[in-house]
């Protein structure tokens, strides 16, 4: 005992001089990070992991914040008419950390691992449009993938968490926690389960002038007070995933700044519409009409976000349909429940947990604004660590939340039929027709027209009540620049901030 | 041994009832049912329960604590780090913790009706009541973030001196030492009280004995017995209750790995912490009866 009582002391050592003239940004994620971490992109599902493989990887296209594809280390890209022929220029003199230069071979590598079943990445459904045989490389830097169906938005599907570019040839046992990659900071010390994961400045990042930091340190601090004790005095520059009521508190503070951006973050309300009594379209009507959205974004919210009128795709997201806010009707509501047979009203179960912030409130206000039209909620609180395992998909009606997403995949990860997640029970075989006819449809205009069609379907008819979108709140101390949290919760770019 | 034995085959059986498994944990919302199947088939979970708590008893005989499910490396580097600052923690509390409940209990029992008595008991009383969570978040809010004394969390990693690191765990320290010298004194008062209304200290004083003697060589050594008694349970507590310390401090210690890893079902991590604090808790049993023997003279 007495020689492992030693080891935390080795770890206090003075360090070498040079350490103290070193910039060192000390970040902190919500979302809690242990044994499960990992920098393999293709199996990265929390936020902390989201953080490290941003650190260390880039990709071929990321998202702006409108959620439009813009380049990284594909300089350009272009189709075929059809759209089911994609070919990427890849920046030059670009080099991984280890001195490899990055060629169209490693694109070709990442994706084809990503897409392997043997890989088991949970994002491989969600590509599986790609068809990993016919991914060629025309020379060194172009790269051409051919589709097994037109997909229009095709830079957009692969902005995502899982597509950062690996080096070819890396051993699958070094990928967890060793990787090498492109991006502006090399990992230094990253062991699953221990507390701090570490990561230097790449002195050779091909985009001058950055990292403008010389070390990062990533932890994760779960409890909330904690977070918000730590930037408060200054042990912690950089925190995001902050309640509503947390940030309120921070604005008095004049050592530390709020950043917010507006997300299409969703938060629904999800009732299967194939389960009594939900499978009547109008007693989903009724439960929509019974919420007050204005009163829901200032009770659940305390107005830190914006109002959602049970589309998931934002009003300022591309492709969204414009359409005027659904106002409260108590009276419509008791009509369409009478009209479907329950003039007494009906009895149903919610089930909330504290998993996502929110979601206890939402669940409370649902009810007492429900009740009125005789829509008597009885609210089941689930346990948080794995509500997403036992009661999301298994129960008929449960909160719920998305992250941003673009439109398409907004759309059709949670509602298209054959969708995994598929939370609604919600099948209509014209939405999926609007979503596939969008997808191949190369004329702007009329592919807005289709994902706005969708849009109004699934407003109208579908199981989801969803009520707001929260913004993403982030906190950093006053002489921390060049940062704020990208509406797409797993982007995170760390390669612009500054210190002091 | 047997006691261990039971534990560990306790705690395997309690973690295998509760819902899920650790492949379902790792994957979270994003699983897939191949994906599922195909990290089962790597952690083993696809045999039955007996035979994977045979596995891992057959392993732990010729000394290996096995490989974490989640974090997939050998349990025993994995913890080591933990226990080591667990160890440091707890260390720091019970170095400072005994001086100050004898000293205390002594100027209370002394002073016994004063008013150095009252405000000290008064406080006793109130640390009593408080849960340690609730003294943790006390401190931080006025010797962190009110006075700025002292950082909130205790991030050890973060320390480059030794100054620094006693800084960063000052207040997780004062915590347990407030949490479990509450007790101690009043039970320290009590006794000490009892002893100096006894006849043979009455005798020592009448002889014209300094009081210090009295105290030192006569009553102390008769009134640490119940003390010692306490102490031995403070320490199983602390056990305990440094989980929640270390969660209101993000100190990263063996308690919040013991929370973390029963979220996640990963048993060979579960069932090396709890054999730990068995471990622990038989030993400070064993130290405190010695002590007893040691102060008594009646019972050698």
């Amino acid at each position: 005992m007495a020689a492992l009582a030693a080891a935390p002391l080795s770890a206090v050592i003075p360090v070498p001089k040079a350490w103290a003239q070193t910039k060192t940004l000390r970040i902190a994620a919500g979302e809690a990070d242990n044994a499960t971490g990992t920098l393999d992109p293709a199996k990265s599902t929390n936020d902390p992991d989201a953080a490290r493989t941003s650190l260390v990887f880039e990709r071929l296209v990321v998202l702006d914040d409108t959620f439009a594809a813009v380049p990284q280390l594909a300089k350009s890209w272009e189709s075929n008419a059809t759209g089911d022929e994609w070919t990427f220029k890849l920046q030059e003199g670009v080099k991984f950390h280890d001195g490899e230069p990055l060629t169209a071979k490693h694109v070709i590598y990442t994706f084809k691992r990503l897409l392997d079943p043997k890989t088991a990445s949970p994002g491989a459904s969600s590509m599986a449009t790609i068809d990993p045989a016919a991914i060629t490389a025309l020379d060194d830097l172009t790269v051409r993938f051919k589709l097994k169906k037109p997909t229009v938005e095709f830079p957009e599907l692969i902005a995502n968490r899982f597509t950062y570019i690996l080096r070819e040839g890396q051993p699958e046992s070094e990928l967890r926690t060793a990787a090498i990659g492109t991006g502006p900071f090399k990992v230094q010390r990253f062991v699953p389960g221990d507390d701090v994961s570490t990561f230097v400045k790449n002195e050779n990042y091909w985009r001058p002038g950055l990292p403008k930091v010389d070390v990062v340190e990533l932890r994760s601090i779960p409890e909330e007070s904690a977070r918000i004790a730590a930037i408060e005095s200054g042990q912690i520059d950089l925190v995001w995933d902050l309640g509503r009521a947390g940030v309120a508190g921070l604005q008095q503070n004049p050592d530390v700044k709020v950043v917010r951006t507006r997300a299409p973050f969703v938060l629904t309300l999800s009732a299967w519409a194939d389960t009594p009594p939900f499978d009547d379209v109008r007693v989903r009507q009724a439960m929509k009409y019974v919420v007050d959205r204005e009163q829901m974004l200032q009770l659940v919210l305390r107005g830190y976000g914006n109002i959602g009128d049970d589309n998931p795709v934002a009003p300022w997201v591309k492709y969204a349909l414009e359409a005027k806010t659904r106002e409260r009707d108590v009276e419509k509501a008791k009509a369409l429940l009478a009209e479907a047979g329950h003039p007494d009203g009906i009895d149903i179960e919610l089930f909330t947990s504290e998993t996502v912030p929110g979601f206890i409130e939402m669940a409370t206000l649902y009810q007492a604004m429900a009740s009125e039209a005789g829509i008597r909620v009885k609210i089941n609180k689930a346990p948080a660590n794995d509500y997403w395992s036992a009661v999301w998909l298994k129960q008929p009606f449960i909160c719920s939340s998305w992250s941003g997403r673009g439109a398409d995949d907004a759309l059709a990860a949670p509602y298209l039929s054959t969708s995994e997640w598929n939370e609604t029970h919600w099948k209509r075989p014209e939405f999926d027709a609007f979503i596939e006819k969008a997808r191949a449809t190369t004329d702007v205009a009329e592919r807005t027209k289709l994902y706005q069609q969708a849009q109004q379907l699934l407003r109208d008819d579908g199981g989801a009540i969803i009520s707001m979108f929260p913004d993403a709140l982030a906190a950093t101390r006053a002489n921390v620049s060049g940062w704020k949290p990208h509406p797409q919760q797993s982007t995170k770019d760390f390669s612009q901030v500054e210190i002091g | 041994m047997i006691s261990l034995l039971a534990v560990s085959a306790i705690n395997f059986w309690l973690v295998e009832m509760l819902p899920g498994d650790a492949a379902e944990r790792i994957l979270g919302r994003n699983a897939t049912p191949e994906g599922l199947a195909l990290l089962r088939e790597q952690m083993h979970l696809h045999l039955s329960a007996p035979e994977r708590y045979w596995l891992w008893l057959s392993s732990l005989m010729k000394g290996d604590l096995g490989t974490s499910l989640v974090a997939d490396r050998p349990v025993f580097g994995y913890i080591a780090s933990r226990v080591a600052n667990t160890a440091l923690l707890s260390g720091f509390a019970l170095l400072l913790y005994i001086p100050i409940s004898i000293s205390l209990g002594v100027i209370t029992a002394i002073h016994r009706g004063r008013m150095a008595d009252h405000v000290i008991s008064g406080m006793v009383l109130v640390f009593m009541c408080l849960p340690e969570f609730v003294i943790g978040l006390l401190l931080i809010s006025v010797f962190a973030i009110k006075l700025s004394w002292l950082p909130p969390l205790a991030l050890i990693g973060q320390a480059k001196s030794f100054g620094e690191l006693l800084q960063l765990i000052a207040l997780p320290t004062i915590t347990l030492v407030a949490a479990m010298s509450a007790y101690a004194v009043r039970m320290m008062r009590e006794s000490l009280i009892e002893v100096l209304d006894s006849s043979y200290v009455l005798m020592a004083r009448l002889k014209g004995m300094p009081t210090w003697r009295v105290l030192l060589f006569h009553a102390l050594p008769n009134a640490l017995g119940p003390a010692i008694n306490i102490t031995a349970l403070n320490v199983a507590w602390m056990i305990g209750g440094v989980v929640v310390v270390e969660a209101v401090f993000e100190f990263p210690g063996i308690g919040r790995l013991m929370v973390d890893s029963i979220g996640h079902k990963d048993i060979p991590v579960i069932l090396a912490i709890s054999m730990i604090m068995t471990g622990a808790y038989i030993a400070t049993n064993l130290v405190a009866d010695l002590l007893i023997i040691l102060f008594n003279p009646k019972l050698r």
